[in-house]
């Protein structure tokens, strides 16, 4: 009942003296706010890893033709895998399905009067398992598709609405280039990836007809995609493909790879590069701020109880112990840091909001947030706050009051 | 809190100072002498004047009686209780529900109404019904009209008002009141008076601390303090009633803020 008094009455002082404790909750509020807007990009930018990984294939690796730093997929010209390599991977311990395709990016597609470009994709049947996407209507390349070298393509939607606006695309016949294929089916759709570029801005045509017939590349392969059994062998799978490769392609050690292997792991290094130093300079800055707060509402707690040594005086006159007096200014001390808290937490979201209409970076608010914010508030409050507030229960009333 | 059963007999005797000294010291030697060797005695219901020029260590002595300080020696019992045996803690509730101060400066807390002004000793009580207290001591010194008014919207006889309700809130034993008039004009201070001799009427011990001979005669007994000693302790013959002056004083409009 008396601490509940103390309280409330702690947290009327504030509204006592407007100016007064504006000023001691300034540093609180731009240290929450940065806290809060920090742990929203950390979280923002971790859902937008595992959204990567998950498009990306938890447990896929991909092996690149070419070597080099050179980011995005390989190309047809640069392919220089081989049935070997396909092979050599295939019989690794923990390998479940290696999927080679070939890839020829903006190739010219023309369906009567109408054109566009897309991607080509010469692909096995079990492209469909590998990348766990398979057509949303007609058939995918089937076995004997590659078997016949059969002049069929599965269209992506971006395709499909260039060329087809109206009508049924299966049937028809399409132009890749100067060749003629069958539309026999649609991929489901997988939109955008957050770099910009369109999944469904994509034809699927078998892997043989690919390499002999329309891409001229019938003895490499310029892409695979390994899946293995347990995401926890991403690692030691990619070391023995990577010494498969430099083996079969006969490189010295002294020599460079001359293909590109990428997992979520290396995914997830990637983007954390990125964000990393960011979160750290940025949750220092958020450190730093919530001191400096503390160390300001330390000295405006000084000041003010010497202003108010006669009413400390006079509230011992009246009864209250030193634990009173205590209470009651670490109770003054945390109804700003806390309050100034709330108000950072409400401002740290406006920011984060504002961060996400300008930006690409997801706006997440979680409750983690709001503990954080009351915690750090409450512990600043605290630090800060018991200093003055045991000189202030140490004045002596005859002093004061004189 | 321990009860001195010899003195149980003397309840009425609601103060009594045996021997009190109390020197201040800095950094060890002697500096000041504030008091030395002062005994007195208080009954219940008394309106007692302690009158001293300043420095004469009746601050001192009312920092005592108040427990604000403690004496370098001798014995103090308040209401039968040794205070020189009593912490910090047990002080503070002495304090807060034996004792109740008004001083010259008021010591209202600003930005606060009347009301919760004088509910402040509740708030370090385990009463429950505060604003219900605080609302009658109010009411006791005729300030009912007054009570959500902060104290920069009363005049100084107002505010004084307000100590005295705060004084009286918790319902303690003694009343110390510290040059009450000390800041008043003459209407004004004598209306505060004319509150203490009602008050005392009433049945309460009001100590009065005054360096001024008049308001002194307003109590039914006078104690002299002069160089840290009792020098004089005698009833007063012709006390003087407060309200028979006011209404003798020529009229004038009342003062308002």
């Amino acid at each position: 009942m008396k601490t509940l008094r103390l309280t409330t009455n702690a947290f009327k002082g504030l509204t006592k003296n407007k100016m007064r404790s504006f000023f001691m909750m300034v540093g609180i509020i731009i240290g929450i706010t940065i806290l809060v807007i920090v742990l929203s990009i950390t979280q923002g930018a971790n859902k937008k890893i595992m959204t990567r990984i998950n498009n990306f294939g938890p447990n896929a690796i991909m092996v690149h033709s070419g070597g080099g730093k050179m980011r995005g997929p390989s190309s047809v010209s640069e392919a220089n895998l081989t049935q070997k390599d396909l092979r050599d991977i295939s019989s690794i311990e923990g390998v479940t399905t290696v999927s080679p395709f070939q890839l020829k990016p903006e190739m010219a597609i023309k369906y009567q009067n109408q054109s566009t470009t897309a991607s080509v994709m010469g692909a096995m049947p079990n492209w469909a398992d590998v990348w766990n996407r398979g057509v949303s209507k007609g058939d995918f390349i089937r076995t004997e598709d590659v078997e016949l070298l059969k002049k069929v393509c599965v269209i992506g939607e971006t395709v499909k609405n260039q060329l087809f606006p109206n009508s049924n695309p299966i049937g028809a016949e399409l132009l890749i280039g100067k060749v003629k294929f069958k539309v026999q089916g649609i991929l489901q759709k997988r939109g955008a990836s957050p770099a910009g570029t369109d999944f469904d801005n994509l034809i699927v045509i078998p892997f043989s007809t690919a390499s002999r017939r329309l891409m001229n590349q019938p003895k490499y392969i310029a892409m695979m995609r390994v899946i293995v059994d347990d995401p926890s062998h991403l690692k030691i799978i990619s070391k023995q493909i990577s010494q498969i490769l430099r083996h079969n392609h006969h490189l010295s050690s002294d020599e460079e790879d001359d293909f590109k292997l990428r997992s979520s792991t290396q995914i997830i290094k990637m983007i954390k590069g990125v964000t990393g130093t960011l979160h750290i300079f940025l949750l220092l800055i958020a450190g730093l701020s919530l001191i400096v707060a503390g160390i300001v509402i330390m000295n405006i707690m000084l000041i003010s109880i010497s202003e108010r040594k006669k009413e400390i005086g006079l509230r011992k006159a009246v009864g209250a112990r030193r634990k009173d007096i205590l209470l009651q200014f670490v109770l003054e001390s945390l109804a700003v840091t806390l309050s100034g808290g709330i108000f950072g937490f409400i401002l740290g979201i406006v920011g984060v909001k504002i961060m996400e209409l300008a930006t690409s970076i997801p706006a997440v608010i979680s409750w983690e947030a709001l503990a954080l914010a009351l915690v750090f508030s409450f512990i600043v409050g605290i630090i800060f706050g018991v200093q003055p507030a045991r000189t202030a229960a140490r004045l002596d009333p005859v002093e004061t009051l004189r | 809190m321990k009860c001195n059963k010899t003195k149980a007999h003397k309840m009425n005797k609601i103060i009594k100072a045996k021997l009190i000294t109390k020197i201040y010291s800095k950094n060890g030697s002697v500096l000041v002498k504030a008091l030395q060797d002062v005994s007195l005695e208080i009954e219940k219901g008394e309106l007692t004047a302690i009158m001293g020029a300043s420095g004469s260590g009746k601050s001192t002595l009312m920092n005592i009686l108040g427990c604000l300080s403690m004496p370098t020696s001798g014995e103090y019992f308040l209401d039968g209780v040794n205070v020189n045996t009593l912490n910090d803690n047990e002080l503070a509730k002495i304090r807060n529900s034996k004792i109740g101060f008004v001083f010259q400066q008021f010591h209202l807390l600003p930005r606060t109404d009347a009301l919760e002004n004088v509910a402040l000793p509740l708030l370090y009580s385990e009463r429950s019904n505060i604003t219900k207290l605080a609302r009658q001591a109010l009411e006791d010194v005729g300030l009912a009209e007054r009570i959500h008014h902060l104290p920069s919207e009363l005049s100084g006889g107002q505010q004084q008002r307000v100590a005295i309700a705060r004084a009286l809130v918790n319902d303690p034993e003694i009343i110390l009141a510290d040059e009450p008039t000390g800041n008043l004009d003459s209407r004004a201070g004598l209306e505060v008076i004319s509150i203490f001799q009602r008050l005392h009427a009433e049945g309460r011990t009001i100590i009065l601390v005054t360096h001024d001979q008049e308001i002194a005669e307003h109590a039914n007994r006078i104690i002299r303090i002069k160089d840290s000693k009792i020098v004089g302790d005698e009833k007063v013959k012709n006390q003087l009633i407060a309200r028979d002056e006011l209404e003798n004083l020529p009229t004038e409009k009342e003062v308002m803020p």
